[in-house]
């Protein structure tokens, strides 16, 4: 009997949880999404005035890059995916919102 | 007939076609395997590849693909030939043909490394197929922005009750933006002030409906008028508050084109989201409870069925091709497949994943198009919108909103997603300009110059025609996309040696059947306007915009010819097993 209520008890957690996530993805998700899309631009600015030197743009005296070079190295290879990735038109911010 | 049956034979369909058909097609032919790694795994950039729960997927899919397309859809088309019609091609379609494309895209998105259509399209047929494409998009665009601003104006115009909920939404979105991303507000705290404060004006809006007619026909005595053409061969002028209702959906549209997405379009795109929400879980509900509570409100009064041919002066509607350009969305979208392969597809965590989130999204985008049927069935008469916010505002009278609010909020949760798609489709519309004129003429790349010209082609088209023409053309280029992608998947299909059986024949119908509509629709103005109205003083404008059409219509022809012919000459090498050859561009 107690395994039984149990067992109810978790599958109605199970189909709350699953609501709650639908509603997020209906609801807050493209937000997230362009949010995280607006702290990627700036990351790929910052990492292009700091390595901007790795794509042969020297800005900042190699110093500081140096300085920096610790905290940037960790987000190196996505903002190579990032940038390096060949972009279509459809790739344009708010398609996703167009349907 | 009544909404409790109909409801139960959707759910019933939807069943069937998804543990029955699309179960086995995702075992046996596609062979999704949750261990093979997706797109989102593998080029993780934690931006647009990034892999997420299905559940959360399934919430942003279906958020992103039910919008204004499957609710005009069916009440234009239940308004010509009768809901019987409208609901076995809403039922077939997203059976046999409409979950196919939308999963087929997202996993041929995910077996490609994530490509968009285009770029697949480029690859797999040629570069001439990813610029005609292009080209189908902005005239998709440059279509629904012209059939929903004249949709939007009407009702604006005609509506009283409407137009301050649209205002208000307006106003809250700005607040949106400024309190999620400037002062960081909670996204809940935030949800409630600006949601609340859009449904409190919709529910004002009646009580203030007198001065807005007031102020319309204080504007109806300029006299301002330019004439159009109605699918019964009527002359009709469209009047002076209907140009300033027009006018302001242009203002709203270039707000949403020109400023930032988070300041403007993303906050409006979002209340309108739970507005809808609201109107369509509310809507439903009743639907269901109206068979127990108050039949009278759970009856179809619509006539079932009410010929094959509905045309009428001198203009053809025929069952065959009409229908299945009318209803676009709801039954098969193109642009569905668009969204799946660049948005979804690229956050898929597992292989599996594609069918509850691509092919379940579909299925539930039905229903809401089947609400939409089921509230033009049991409305019964009047004008399309006025007829759906009536319906709705029966459903809502069930539990225990007063009709007249009810229908206030129908109507504002139609205008309200019409209106945030058309300011969307606008700002798109200026993108792809950029694009294609950027590099000849610069001042294309300014974002005013670009949104400035999209919204003139917006007006002219706006101004020159009759919702249903514009509305079946717009049909034609989505249904045409939607063939167009399913003949990538074929051909994918083909490439990978797996039978392409389950994607060519429903290409071939809707290949053949938008080809056919968009003829129709091309013959339709040219018989009640180009033939019976060129020359006529004051008409010169309804004579070019039907001009403008005939030839948009003939272009998405021949265009698909193009791609047709194009593909084929793929299908034979690829058959063959021999690769692409380098594009020459």
């Amino acid at each position: 009997m107690q395994i039984g209520i149990e067992l109810v008890r978790n599958r109605i957690a199970c189909a709350l949880e699953a609501f709650r996530q639908v509603l997020y993805g209906a609801g807050a998700h493209e937000i997230v999404l362009y949010t995280v899309r607006l702290r990627a631009n700036m990351e790929n600015l910052f990492i292009l005035v700091t390595l901007g030197d790795l794509i042969g743009v020297p800005i900042l005296p190699p110093y500081y890059s140096l300085r920096l070079l610790p905290y940037l190295v960790p987000q190196v290879s996505s903002w190579k995916r990032r940038v390096l990735r060949e972009r279509d038109i459809l790739d344009a911010d708010g398609l996703d919102l167009l349907a | 007939m009544n909404t409790l049956i109909a409801l139960v034979i959707a759910v019933v369909v939807i069943y069937l076609a998804y543990v029955f058909y699309a179960k086995r097609v995702d075992a046996t032919i596609i062979k999704a395997d949750p261990k093979k790694a997706t797109p989102a795994k593998m080029y993780m950039d934690g931006v647009d590849f990034s892999p997420t729960d299905r559940n959360v997927l399934y919430g942003y899919q279906f958020k992103s693909i039910a919008a204004a397309g499957p609710i005009v859809g069916a009440i234009t088309a239940a308004n010509l030939w009768g809901w019987l019609p409208s609901l076995l091609w809403l039922l077939v379609g997203v059976s046999f043909i409409g979950w196919v494309q939308d999963y087929s895209a997202m996993m041929m998105a995910v077996r490609k490394d994530g490509d968009s259509l285009t770029a697949i399209s480029h690859k797999l047929i040629s570069p001439r197929t990813r610029n005609i494409f292009l080209l189908f998009i902005f005239v998709y665009l440059l279509m629904i922005v012209g059939a929903f601003g004249n949709l939007l104006a009407g009702t604006l115009n005609t509506q009283p009750s409407v137009p301050l909920g649209i205002i208000v939404l307006a106003v809250a979105g700005m607040f949106a933006g400024q309190m999620l991303y400037k002062w960081k507000m909670d996204l809940i705290v935030t949800t409630i002030i600006v949601v609340g404060v859009t449904l409190l004006a919709i529910l004002i809006g009646p009580v203030i409906a007198s001065s807005i007619a007031g102020f319309n026909a204080a504007l109806n005595t300029l006299g301002l008028k330019i004439y159009y053409v109605e699918t019964t061969g009527a002359v009709l002028p469209f009047t002076t508050s209907y140009m300033f209702w027009l006018l302001v959906v242009v203002v709203f549209s270039y707000l949403g084109a020109t400023l930032p997405i988070w300041r403007y379009a993303q906050p409006v795109n979002y209340i309108g989201f739970w507005v809808m929400a609201l109107t369509i879980v509310g809507g439903l509900l009743g639907a269901v409870l109206a068979v127990f509570l108050k039949p009278a409100a759970a009856t179809f009064t619509l006539p079932d069925y009410k010929g094959f041919d509905m045309g009428t002066g001198g203009a053809l509607q025929p069952l065959w091709p009409m229908l299945f350009v009318t209803i676009a969305c709801g039954a098969i979208s193109g642009w569905h497949a668009l969204v799946s392969t660049v948005g979804t597809g690229r956050q898929l965590e597992y292989e599996t994943d594609a069918l509850p989130v691509g092919a379940g999204a579909m299925f539930s985008e039905m229903l809401l198009s089947l609400l939409a049927l089921l509230a033009i069935s049991v409305a019964g008469k009047g004008a399309g919108a006025a007829a759906f916010a009536n319906g709705v505002g029966q459903f809502l009278n069930v539990i225990g909103l007063d009709a007249t609010y009810g229908a206030a909020l129908g109507f504002a949760a139609f205008v309200i997603i019409v209106i945030t798609v058309t300011q969307l489709a606008l700002r798109f519309m200026r993108v792809v300009l950029a694009e294609w004129l950027g590099d000849m003429w610069a001042p294309a790349k300014n974002i005013h110059v670009g949104t400035i010209i999209s919204a003139i082609l917006m007006i002219i088209i706006v101004l020159s025609g009759t919702f249903t023409y514009m509305w079946q053309i717009f049909g034609g280029a989505n249904q045409l996309m939607a063939a167009l992608a399913l003949m990538l998947v074929t051909l994918w299909l083909v490439e990978t040696k797996k039978n392409p059986a389950y994607a060519f024949w429903p290409m071939l119908f809707m290949y053949v059947t938008c080809i056919a509509a968009n003829l129709i629709s091309a013959y339709n103005l040219y018989a009640t306007v180009l033939l019976k109205q060129m020359g006529k003083p004051g008409l010169e404008f309804a004579v070019f915009g039907a001009g403008a059409m005939i030839v948009i219509a003939v272009f998405l022809d021949v265009a698909a010819l193009y791609i047709g012919w194009d593909a084929w000459k793929a299908y034979g090498r690829l058959k063959a097993g021999k690769a692409a050859p380098a594009p020459a561009e």
